[in-house]
């Protein structure tokens, strides 16, 4: 039987191959992803091991019982000892500066930087800067440079000191063993322990130490002698301990990770998994076609004594057989890739210290390929079983083009309507627990939950509605003529097969359309509270106060400055003022910080004009904050008093957030040398809001006045980053499910354009021309992939508003974004793919010569 | 059996090229096909000099492997000849590029084939129209209808092949090659897989085709009960003309083939002398 399924398998060659490229690339994901999980996993190792030099042990102790250095330095075997400790210090020149970590200087065999100019600190008044450091400071080799440091009086008071050593040597960090803190910079170690020591007001106990061992001495034999001197163990077990630098770093790797490398594994092989999924789908599918193509073959083994077992074996072995050449190819190229991607990144000279090659545990091989053939023979156990029910007769009945048009069972549909009808629930339930009663944590939970569910009722239904979409599809498109009728009728006498291909593309597509509709509302739910929350793009502020406490003015000329810097379309300034309120006769008056701004100005700036609406002459418009504090409501009136009078006004409580609002007219009234202090500015929209709130405080900086730059436009530029980088990822990971659905369209196409070779050939026979040909094929690659594609962009943009009212419900009104941008290019991405998809099919039925249809067998 | 005189129907779309009796609507000269090289080299037609008359049902009869589904497929521009040529009235099918020869299957040749060819997703009516909307033209309705009641079709327009016997399937079939008026039609083993009784009820409706309907039918058979359904029969052996017979009855083609039989080395056993 082995040697008919190898033989049948040789016959199927190219079809098989087409569908296990879809496990290939499988299985080369997760391959990736365990390498990539690996490297992470060594470049913290490497890191942390580099601290300690080339030492071969490491000693530990506990601040209660610290080592001795000395004592460490004098036992047998020992060649050098260095402890392993850091300080921070804060190193400026000029208006730059750096908050940098220290160290000593320590044996050349114990310290990991190198020295690319000058030399190591020998003395006090020296200073070896990272060369980075050194160019982002401005300084140079002689150079001296700022060093501020903590000092601790005796009395416990904190001051900072400042020295100004030279910079004597320049550093490199080749092995990253500071990369985690940005470098270090060293100073002579007798420096150092006297700055450690100042900044805790006692001398700093040591815990840890590095040791290299003499040349000649046996590494075991030092660690037993270094154990005797501590009195502890060769395990980190009991401190004090002396173990190899080995075990410390993978024990300190351990720790420092501490399962984000597990988190990352999770999340990405989460993705993983879709992936596989979908290669799934598209290996029943190809099986499903296979089976039915080869229905007379079956039958005639049946005839001539193979029994039902035998064949469904068949037709696994040749899946395990498929699944294991593909997931070996499969680690190949995932293995290829993430060697290719260390050497891009060493060649564009990444500032992270990378290893030179992947590593190849057996985790990495065995898994992927373990994944990779139980998945192709789980997705050919239904094929198997159609297989097994092909009876003996069929192969005495005369070869007609096969037809699976078989109906699904009814428990099927009961089952996917019942998952559906109760996952959609659940998602409403999701969304409303998360806008309604404000649960984002529960409705989240059951959102996802409902996601899911609902999804898999949708995907396992999708036999019986896909193929009705398809027609409704087929319908419109058939009006167009000919051709479009033979590819709708094409589409839709498979349904089954049409299903599962266009299911295939929805998955991924779904997830893709989820993932862009829920970023767009979380973009525009975090935009609208922003602007609430910060009305405007930019602020510039005074910080400098006079000699009675008050707020300094800005001039004129920063303001007109500030003013024509590129990017500000609109400004108009403000004056921070602390007024008395006294809110009736008799009650205590209490201070209230106000912001007077012209209304008019203000609409203009103002990110939610609408905040100022009810501000004019005669009101004063409070912050809820400040209207609860004074219990005062709208409507109210309050006297406010300042240096020149008062002036009584009436209340207006509005969405000002926490900041309240005065006309600069009533402000007059209550103070007639009432300075600007600052102003409010808007930014041209679509101007890159970090690079205009930088050139707003380059401005600042020069004009030599103290004022602060406050912009909320460059914290929405970052939300917009981080949302847009998140994004970037998860679609980036989905990608790889879309395109391997997308390679099941195409061996879709094929296997039918196989199928109807003889079909094709008489369409040519009766008039059928190339271009008619092709055309066809083309419009039933479109239907597959649009309807999936179609279908896919509708469940993700509902799948996105639920989770994006579940999880965002609680931060106010969630504003439900279609992301036509995205969704266009979903659309098109999977219709261009469509119609490629059957650029290959076309040529091969191309081949078809109309002789074939009048040719008997 | 009577050979009427070809009355030409009235048929004004046709009358540029009004065949009559004489005039030959296809004709082979020298037509060669070798399919191979060298060693494996097969002469599939050599040198066949051959005219079909328009009006007029003739049969290509020869035992299995001399060539005739050869000839044909050459004739109707479906292969490309090795050497000599075949016109399609004055067509020479054998100079015409694949855009060429789609239009002239589209407009001026038909198809019947052994195994049917329905397109299973399609109603009768929808398989019978088909050439005619892929040429982007439009449905003579009095030519379908003249159709379908000359092939007792018109309770079957709505039903799927699949909902169709053999013979009806067939005849759905020889609808569809006549719907676009072609020039000629062609057969390949029309009957081959038929079962005796639904053979003669296709052979009988070719034949109404050609007397009633004033088409021309070229077929291909072994079958001499068929053949005799003819006006006339062409016998090809090894790739050559053998003869022909005017007028066949059953008994006559049998006559033929035996003398073909007796020239001949041992013909394949397919011949099978007809049952019915
Ligand atoms: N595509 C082909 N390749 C090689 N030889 C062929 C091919 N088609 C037909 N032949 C050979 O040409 C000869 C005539 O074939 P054919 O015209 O099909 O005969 P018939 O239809 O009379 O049975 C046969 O010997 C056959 O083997
Ligand atoms: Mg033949």
């Amino acid at each position: 039987m082995l040697r008919i399924t190898l033989a049948q398998m040789r016959r199927s060659a190219g079809r098989l191959a087409a569908a296990g490229v879809a496990i290939v690339i499988g299985t080369a994901f997760v391959a990736a992803t365990l390498l990539a999980s690996g490297v992470i996993t060594r470049m913290t190792y490497d890191s942390v091991a580099a601290q300690y030099g080339d030492a071969d042990l490491v000693v530990g102790a506990t601040q209660d019982a610290p080592l001795d250095v000395d004592a460490l330095a004098a036992t047998d075997g020992v060649a050098a000892v260095a402890p392993v400790t850091a300080i921070y210090a804060e190193l400026t020149d000029g208006a730059r500066s750096v908050y940098q970590s220290v160290v000593p200087t320590a044996d050349d065999r114990l310290m990991p930087l190198e020295v690319t100019a000058g030399a190591m600190p020998s003395a006090a008044g020296e200073i070896a800067l990272p060369a980075d450091v050194a160019d982002r400071l401005g300084v140079t080799l002689g150079d001296t440079v700022d060093v501020g440091r903590d000092v601790v009086g005796d009395d416990g008071s904190w001051r900072q000191v400042t020295e100004t050593p030279a910079v004597v040597g320049l550093l490199d960090d080749p092995f990253g063993a500071y990369a985690r803190t940005g470098g270090a910079a060293v100073v002579d170690a007798a420096t150092y322990t006297t700055w450690q020591t100042e900044a805790r007001g006692e001398p700093v106990a040591v815990t840890e130490a590095a040791v290299v061992v003499a040349d000649g001495t046996d590494v075991t034999a030092a660690q037993s002698a270094l154990a005797g001197t501590v009195g502890g163990a060769t395990s980190t077990d009991s401190a004090p301990w002396v173990v190899t630098t080995d075990e410390r770093a993978a024990e300190s790797a351990a720790e420092l990770t501490g399962g984000q490398d597990l988190m990352f594994l999770v999340f990405v092989l989460t993705f993983a998994a879709v992936a596989l999924v979908v290669a799934g789908l598209v290996i029943t599918n190809t099986f499903q076609v296979l089976v039915a193509q080869r229905a007379r073959t079956l039958a005639l083994l049946r005839c001539v004594g193979a029994d039902k077992a035998q064949v469904g074996r068949s037709v696994l072995t040749e899946a395990a057989i498929l699944g294991l050449v593909a997931s070996v190819a499969g680690v190949l190229l995932g293995t290829a890739l993430g060697q290719t991607a260390l050497w891009v990144a060493h060649a564009l000279d990444v500032p992270v210290p990378l290893p030179g090659a992947v590593a190849l545990t057996w985790q990495v091989v065995v898994v992927p390929v373990l994944v990779g053939t139980v998945v192709t023979v789980g997705a050919a156990l239904v094929p198997a079983r159609v297989a097994t029910r092909v009876a003996p007769l069929a192969a005495l009945r005369p070869a007609d083009s096969p037809s699976t048009s078989r109906r699904a069972g009814k428990v099927r549909l009961v089952l996917s309507l019942l998952t559906a009808a109760v996952g959609f629930g659940l998602l409403a339930a999701g969304a409303a627990l998360g806008t309604v009663w404000q649960e984002p944590t529960l409705g989240l939970l059951a959102g996802i939950a409902g996601g899911a569910l609902s999804f898999v009722g949708v995907a396992v239904g999708a036999v019986f509605w896909l193929p009705r979409v398809a027609a409704a599809a087929g319908r419109l498109v058939a009006a167009s003529g000919p051709t479009a009728r033979l590819a709708a009728a094409n589409t839709l006498r498979n349904p089954r097969r049409t299903a599962t291909t266009s299911t295939a593309l929805l998955i991924g597509v779904t997830l893709v359309a989820m993932m862009t509709t829920g970023a767009a509302s979380a973009r525009t739910s975090l935009t609208a509270a922003l602007d609430e929350q910060f009305p405007v793009d930019v602020m510039v502020t005074s910080t400098a106060s006079d000699a009675d406490g008050e707020q300094e003015a800005l001039s004129g000329e920063l303001r007109a400055d500030v003013a024509a810097v590129d990017g500000v379309r609109a400004t108009t300034d403000v004056s921070e003022i602390l007024v008395r309120a006294t809110s009736g006769a008799g009650s205590a008056a209490t201070w209230l910080p106000l912001t007077a701004i012209d209304p008019a100005g203000g609409a203009e700036v103002l990110n939610a004009p609408d905040v100022l609406a009810d501000l004019e002459p005669g009101t004063v418009l409070l912050g809820e904050v400040q209207a609860q504090d004074l219990a005062l409501g709208t409507g109210d009136s309050v006297e406010l008093t300042d240096t020149d009078g008062a002036v009584t006004v009436t209340v207006a409580v509005g969405a000002s957030g926490d900041t309240s609002y005065l006309t600069t007219d009533d402000l007059a009234a209550l103070s007639s040398d009432a300075s600007v202090t600052g102003m409010y500015l808007a930014l041209d929209d679509g101007v890159d809001a970090a690079s205009a709130v930088g050139a707003i405080q380059d401005v600042v900086a020069d004009s030599g006045e103290s004022a602060q730059v406050t912009g909320v436009a460059s914290q929405r530029a970052l939300f917009d980053q981080v949302i847009d980088t998140m994004l970037g990822i998860v679609v980036g990971l989905l990608a790889v499910a879309v395109v391997i659905a997308l390679i099941g369209v195409a061996n879709t196409l094929s296997l039918s354009v196989i199928e109807r070779r003889r079909e094709s050939a008489t369409l040519r026979a009766i008039g059928l021309s190339k271009a008619q040909l092709r055309g066809m094929l083309a419009i039933e690659g479109l239907l597959i992939a649009g309807v999936g594609a179609v279908l896919g962009v509708v469940l993700g943009l509902v799948y996105g508003w639920a989770g994006a009212g579940a999880a965002l419900g609680i931060m106010g009104d969630v504003s439900l974004s279609v992301p036509w941008l995205e969704i266009t290019l979903v659309l098109v991405v999977a219709l261009v793919a469509g119609l490629v998809a059957s650029v290959a099919p076309a040529r091969t039925a191309l081949k078809a010569s109309p002789v074939e249809a009048l040719a008997t067998e | 059996m009577d050979t009427t005189v070809y009355v030409p129907i009235d048929d004004g779309a046709r009358d540029a090229v009004a065949p009559t009796d004489h005039v030959p609507a296809v004709r082979a000269r020298a037509l060669t096909k070798t399919y191979g090289t060298g060693q494996a080299q097969v002469r599939a037609l050599d040198g066949v000099d051959v005219d079909f008359a328009a009006g007029r049902f003739t049969a290509i009869m020869g035992p299995s492997g001399s060539g005739k589904s050869t000839l044909m497929h050459l004739l109707a521009g479906l292969d490309s000849a090795t050497s000599g040529q075949a016109f399609l009235g004055t067509t020479d099918v054998t100079a015409l590029g694949d855009k060429a020869l789609t239009r002239l299957r589209r407009d001026r040749v038909g198809f019947v084939f052994q195994q049917f060819n329905l397109l299973p997703m399609f109603t009768a009516e929808q398989n019978i129209t088909l050439p005619v909307e892929l040429a982007g033209g439009t449905v003579d309705r009095a030519w379908f209808d003249t159709l379908v009641t000359t092939l007792g079709l018109s309770e079957r327009l709505t039903h799927r092949p699949s909902e169709l016997s053999g013979g009806q399937q067939q005849r759905v079939a020889i609808a569809r090659a006549l719907i676009a008026q072609p020039e000629v039609v062609f057969a390949d083993e029309p009957t081959g897989n038929l079962d005796s009784r639904s053979g003669v009820e296709v052979l009988s409706f070719l034949r109404r085709s050609v007397r009633e309907l004033g088409r021309t039918i070229i077929m291909v058979t072994h079958d001499p009960t068929a053949a005799a359904y003819a006006d006339r029969v062409v016998l090809i052996a090894d790739g050559r003309i053998a003869g022909e017979i005017s007028d066949p009855t059953p008994e006559a083609v049998l006559a033929g083939l035996d003398a073909l039989r007796s020239l001949e080395t041992p013909v394949s056993d397919d011949v099978t002398p007809a049952g019915a």
